[in-house]
């Protein structure tokens, strides 16, 4: 351990990614996790698909996991936790609060990879009683149903016969905060809806929506399929209110195309909560000194043609530590972080030996 | 309300009837009073894809499934101009709970092929409205009885018109050069002209009839027809539902064609003309097809002129040679070469044109949208014409002239005379009999 170190903090996608990027140009890194396996969300939540193309989680997540594992040039921390930076860039010492106590680590640079959290949809403004009606549930626990093959309403284990996602919750929102676009809410919703389609075919699956947002190949990869193949309906047009009738629950909103309210009986409501900055990316930004933005999410400091440097030099960051990302999103900026930290410390040894 | 320190009480009136102008369209509406007064939103609770499973089942009738409601058809539709339509309409009513197949909005549709056009999701009319029309027709839906009627006088005597088959060669008694009759001066010939029905019988095709024939004659060409045993391509009743009666046409209209020996079909009809082009090669019968345009416009240079006619004019573009078989320029080769003819553009032309509707149906259902549209569509097309300053409308879709003729008186635009191409060519030639 020493300046020519790279120490990548949190071990999900992004972070294994970076880790596994810098021992790929021939670098040493320290991956600092905190909780007590490596994966990030994908596993801590219980995904089924990776999105857009469904394939499952955990054997992929798995191979990420196994590169960085495997490769002596890495050194991976569970349940550890960053409590202090000091130094400077090429020179930074790093505490780190573990199972064995506080310890030390040396590094050049830092990537931070500490990722998102999804939504709350009890706080707030948020009316669609999450927290009243069992079968009121987010995309998440979705996944971790679908993750089992069994999709079933939680208050009765009966597989439901009319699904609708509620699009935008806790996104787009001045009330709340996050004024953002959650930027993979449809394509995640729309990639559900498809499997509930494949596991339930006897089901009606719609979802409600401000305007879809597929951008790129989702839009001819997700979205189109889940129409014309699996006859997903989409409706223009947002919930306002979840109200319980009999054993169901009745969701009213407005229509916007045809101008005229809808009142429709659904068996679950899932409602497509989107990411806010996870409380490690919080923790993180205050430990290590990087400007925040108002959102909470780590600042890019570098424009539109620097994604990953933050307003401390030698300190990078990368993936949903950095706003709204999507898999694809969250691997190709962690690549560019290693790339610049690698680089920072590479800069340093030159500087050394010179 | 206080006027000068004195307080007037607002008074009430109640109008009989408002006039209601939308500041984006445009588009006035009248409104009894009692409309603007009081109302409730119809709340929407059949949303679902329950009349997608219906439509699933028509071969054909997918794609309005694949709608994702951008809207894009809405500005295009002839009908929504001239009421309340479009596909993306049409896709959301089925969705919160229409069955199509006993809605009026079924018949609106004239295929123009406007949207589709513009559609980014391909959601095809052209092939939705006959297979829905058909379940329609098959399944008991509703279907408007004029449009029943055309079917049995077709199905009966072989024409939309209901018109004697004896009686179809009629016109050329009186087109002053001889008309060759296949069935009775058998032998090869270049050009089986396929008059179709309305140049057979009705008194305005039949006049464009003769023009042609005027025409073809003293270009020297080898052409002839069938005469009584003549039937309709049928391609618009295909259009309107009759997938069976189309089919049926199908083999009675080969059989007779087996019979002779021809170069090329040309017809006046672009209806005709598409099915030859398009339904026909389906079921395995394949024809060298022509527009009479696409006959005419490269011998132009042949064409002895006698006269300047002094004429400005506009062009309208019939939705089956243009739109759905991509010919916009035969027609105008032939206006542009007519010595004395100056040719303005309307607005909506080319691919872009409006729809005369009559097209799919719409030329036999005048009657069943009239309570369901603010006016036709040939009204609508007639006003865009008389915008333009011109003093005729040129046409070549033998529906069109007597639509537009009639479209003309009613929006008081008389002075708008409308021709087919054939008769101004006629007439500049000096060929004509009246010339």
């Amino acid at each position: 351990m020493s300046s020519q170190t790279v120490a990548v903090i949190g071990g999900g996608p992004g972070g294994l990614r970076a880790a596994h990027a810098i021992t790929e140009i021939g670098g040493q890194v320290v991956l600092i996790e905190q909780r007590e396996f490596l994966g990030g969300t994908p596993i801590a939540e219980n995904y089924a698909g990776l999105t857009p193309s469904g394939e499952p989680a955990e054997p992929q997540i798995r191979a990420m996991i196994e590169a960085v594992t495997a490769h002596p040039a890495a050194d991976v921390r569970l349940s550890s936790q960053v409590t202090a930076l000091a130094g400077e860039p090429g020179a930074f010492t790093l505490t780190v609060a573990g199972a064995d106590g506080d310890q030390t680590i040396e590094c050049g640079s830092i990537v931070i990879a500490t990722g998102f959290g999804h939504f709350d949809p009890g706080r707030e403004t948020q009316m669609y009683g999450y927290y009243e009606y069992p079968d009121v549930i987010t995309l998440p626990d979705l996944e971790a149903m679908l993750k089992t093959h069994t999709v079933v309403r939680p208050s009765n284990g009966e597989p439901p016969e009319r699904i609708c996602f509620i699009q935008c919750v806790g996104s787009r929102d001045r009330h709340i905060g996050n004024e953002y676009c959650s930027k993979v809410c449809c394509g995640v919703a729309s990639k559900e809806a498809i499997e509930i389609r494949q596991l339930l075919p006897g089901s009606k699956v719609y979802i409600f929506y401000i305007d879809m947002r597929m951008y790129g190949y989702w839009e001819n990869e997700i979205y189109w399929p889940a129409q014309e193949k699996h006859r997903v309906q989409y409706v223009k047009g947002m919930i306002t209110e979840v109200l319980a009738k009999g054993d169901r629950l009745l969701v009213r909103g407005e229509d916007t195309t045809m101008g005229r309210p809808m009142e429709l009986l659904m068996d679950l409501v899932v409602l497509s909560v989107g990411m806010e900055p996870s409380a490690g990316t919080r923790q993180m930004a205050g430990v290590l000194g990087v400007a925040q933005n108002r959102f909470g999410f780590i600042d890019a400091v570098g424009g539109p043609l620097d994604t990953v440097s933050t307003s401390r030099k030698g300190i990078f960051a990368c993936g949903a530590a950095l706003g709204p990302a999507d898999l694809e999103d969250t691997v190709s900026s962690a690549a560019a972080a290693a790339m610049k930290a690698f680089g920072c410390v590479r800069a340093n040894a030159t500087a050394t030996a010179g | 309300m206080p006027i000068g320190g004195r307080k007037v009480p607002p008074r009430a009136v109640e109008k009989e009837t408002a006039t209601v102008a939308s500041s984006i369209s445009g588009r006035e509406v009248e409104l009894p009073a009692s409309w603007n007064r009081m109302f409730e939103p119809r709340v929407l609770t059949g949303t679902g894809p329950d009349g997608f499973d219906a439509l699933a089942g028509m071969p054909g009738a997918e794609s309005l499934e694949w709608c994702y409601g951008c809207g894009k058809c809405v500005p295009v539709c002839p009908v929504d101009l001239v009421g309340e339509y479009a596909p993306r309409k049409l896709h959301r009513k089925v969705q919160t709970g229409t069955d199509l197949t006993a809605d009026s909005d079924l018949w609106l549709c004239t295929t123009c092929g406007n949207c589709l056009r513009v559609c980014p999701k391909e959601v095809d009319m052209i092939q939705i409205m006959p297979a829905v029309r058909e379940s329609a027709l098959t399944s008991g839906g509703t279907v408007p009885g004029e449009l029943q009627d055309v079917f049995e006088k077709t199905f009966r005597y072989g024409n939309a018109l209901g018109e004697n088959p004896r009686r179809r060669a009629q016109w050329a008694r009186s087109a002053g050069v001889p008309v060759r009759v296949l069935p009775s001066d058998p032998g090869p010939v270049d050009v089986l002209f396929y008059v179709e029905d309305y140049w057979s019988y009705h008194p305005r095709g039949q006049d464009a009839a003769r023009a042609f024939a005027r025409v073809a004659t003293a270009l020297g060409i080898d052409w002839a027809i069938l005469g009584p045993e003549e039937k309709t391509l049928g391609d618009s009743q295909r259009l309107a539902g009759e997938k069976g009666l189309f089919d049926a046409l199908v083999e009675d209209v080969t059989a007779t064609l087996a019979k002779y020996e021809f170069a090329r079909i040309v017809t006046p009809d672009p209806h005709g003309f598409n099915a030859l082009k398009k339904e026909y090669p389906k079921r395995g019968h394949i024809f060298e097809a022509l527009h009479y345009t696409q006959l005419l416009a490269p011998l132009v240079s042949q064409v002895n002129w006698a006269k300047e006619l002094d004429l400005t004019v506009t062009f309208h573009d019939p939705c089956y040679l243009g739109r759905h078989n991509g010919e916009y320029d035969a027609p105008r080769t032939l206006i542009n070469a007519i010595p004395g003819v100056r040719l303005v553009e309307m607005g909506r032309c080319r691919e872009n044109g409006y729809c005369c509707g009559g097209g799919g149906g719409g030329m036999w259902l005048d009657g069943f949208t009239r309570d369901l549209t603010t006016e036709r569509l040939s009204e609508r097309r007639v006003r865009e014409a008389a915008q333009t300053g011109a003093e005729m409308l040129v046409v070549c879709c033998p529906y069109e002239v007597s639509r537009f003729e009639d479209a003309a008186k009613s929006t008081g635009n008389g002075h708008l005379k409308v021709r087919d191409i054939i008769e101004l060519i006629d007439e500049a030639m000096g060929l004509a009999a009246d010339a």
